[in-house]
């Protein structure tokens, strides 16, 4: 009932709203290059991003050091410094990895051991399957981040955003007269 | 120059925006057919209106079965929708009403789209409450750039911000954005409900698919995001509370630059 009576008084203010609604194009236009406050996220959090794993050898040491630097993203760094610290010999030649299953689609690499370390990882399978589409990545990987933001500063005709009710509409067209009083 | 009508309908502002070049009385007249679009479905499906069909079928005075077809079809979509997203989307409210909201108004934006096609308009937008369709491209389209219409997505944690802005084409026409900071129509949340994400961003090859998996992923949180990339065509951008960024390659590619 309530939201009956709002939307009953919107219609005679739809004039007001239309206006709004042009008017906050046009100071979004302006407003462009401002806030990346919601841009405060850590570098840390690589969920979603990591979870290849592979088992290319029977020796669980070459296991352990092959999903390591199987990473193939942001913790390359480390994996990369405990394979070449590590005095295991693994036997040449080119080890493939089985299939991993994740949320997101299959996983395989394979490993080449040459002089006994690890020479290359080749991924075989992305965590992608069916659909190119279909991997998700989190603003931890800090080109989404820089992509997503870099748009911001794009012309545009149109604005989406979630469900602008008449209601609140109107209730800050309110507060915003109450303050200019 | 561009031609712009707004009124309102549903609850909510749609603004129709032509960049042919189209006579003033050539544009009234296609506005008044998307008008007369919105204003047919709402008075079928509006709760709030006593009057309407689906508040007679909430008082228990008319049985869905019978009722009319356009009745059945659109709830038979929205229960298709409901199997298609484990029922993270649904269109039977906690208190048993059944509201048919969540779809039409996307229905309505898919049916607008068609009478513009018909009134001869080739570039165009529907906006309905920043539910999304365009047709070939607007005025800011470059001159060598695929057809496409540049569009902003809202800062929610700012209303009056953009926080990013992408390329919609023919592929990927149809955009819907939901949010959980202004809770109501047609998300509830349900017990178990996860609230991981503050706004969700679908780009979808139609409007229908974009809202109610918007909304799905809204309710349904990481699990849903995954479901949703794995069995529909679609870009996805979700922004959590933390104001962390999720995003797949498909989203990536349609960002605007």
């Amino acid at each position: 009932m309530r939201a009956k009576s709002a939307f009953a008084a919107g219609v005679g203010s739809a004039a007001i709203v239309a206006i709004g609604w042009q008017a906050g194009l046009g100071a979004l236009a302006q407003q462009l290059p401002t806030s990346t406050a919601i841009a405060s996220g850590t570098t840390t959090n690589a969920s979603g991003t990591t979870g290849t794993t592979a088992t290319p050898s029977p020796s669980a040491s070459a296991s352990a050091s092959a999903s390591a630097s199987s990473g193939t993203s942001s913790s390359s760094s480390s994996s990369s410094s405990s394979s070449t610290t590590t005095t295991t010999t693994y036997k040449d030649g080119t080890y493939t990895g089985s299939v991993v299953a994740t949320r997101y689609g299959n996983s395989q690499v394979q490993v080449v051991i040459k002089g006994g370390k690890i020479s290359d990882v080749i991924v075989l399978q992305r965590q992608q399957v069916d659909t190119k589409s279909n991997q998700i990545s989190a603003s931890a990987t800090a080109t989404l981040k820089t992509k997503v933001l870099a748009a911001q500063s794009a012309s545009v005709s149109n604005i989406s955003g979630a469900t602008y009710t008449t209601q609140s509409y109107l209730q800050s067209l309110q507060n915003a007269l109450s303050q200019a009083k | 120059m561009p031609l712009i009508h707004s009124f309102e309908t549903m609850g909510t502002v749609v603004n129709v925006r032509v960049d042919d070049a189209f006579s003033a009385d050539q544009f009234t007249g296609a506005c008044a057919d998307v008008e007369a679009v919105f204003a047919a479905l709402n008075e079928r499906f509006s709760l709030y209106r006593e009057d309407s069909e689906i508040s007679q079928i909430a008082r228990g005075e008319l049985r869905l079965a019978d009722s009319s077809e356009v009745m059945r079809e659109a709830y038979a979509q929205a229960i298709s929708w409901r199997d298609q997203t484990g029922g993270a989307f649904s269109p039977d409210r906690p208190d048993g009403v059944l509201d048919l909201s969540g779809t039409i108004k996307a229905v309505a934006i898919a049916q607008a789209a068609d009478a513009l096609r018909q009134a001869g308009a080739t570039n165009f937008c529907v906006n309905a409450g920043g539910d999304i369709v365009v047709s070939g491209r607007d005025d800011l389209a470059a001159a060598d750039a695929p057809d496409s219409w540049s569009m902003g997505i809202v800062d929610p944690g700012d209303r009056m911000q953009m926080l990013t802005a992408v390329r919609l084409t023919a592929k990927l026409p149809a955009m819907a954005t939901s949010g959980s900071a202004e809770r109501g129509e047609h998300i509830w949340l349900k017990p178990g409900t996860d609230q991981t994400f503050q706004q969700v961003s679908v780009l979808a090859p139609d409007i229908v698919m974009a809202d109610v998996l918007a909304t799905a992923i809204v309710a349904g949180g990481h699990a849903q995001m995954a479901h949703a990339v794995q069995n529909f065509p679609v870009a996805v951008f979700a922004i959590d509370h933390h104001g962390e960024f999720f995003a797949n390659a498909l989203f990536e590619s349609a960002l605007a630059n």
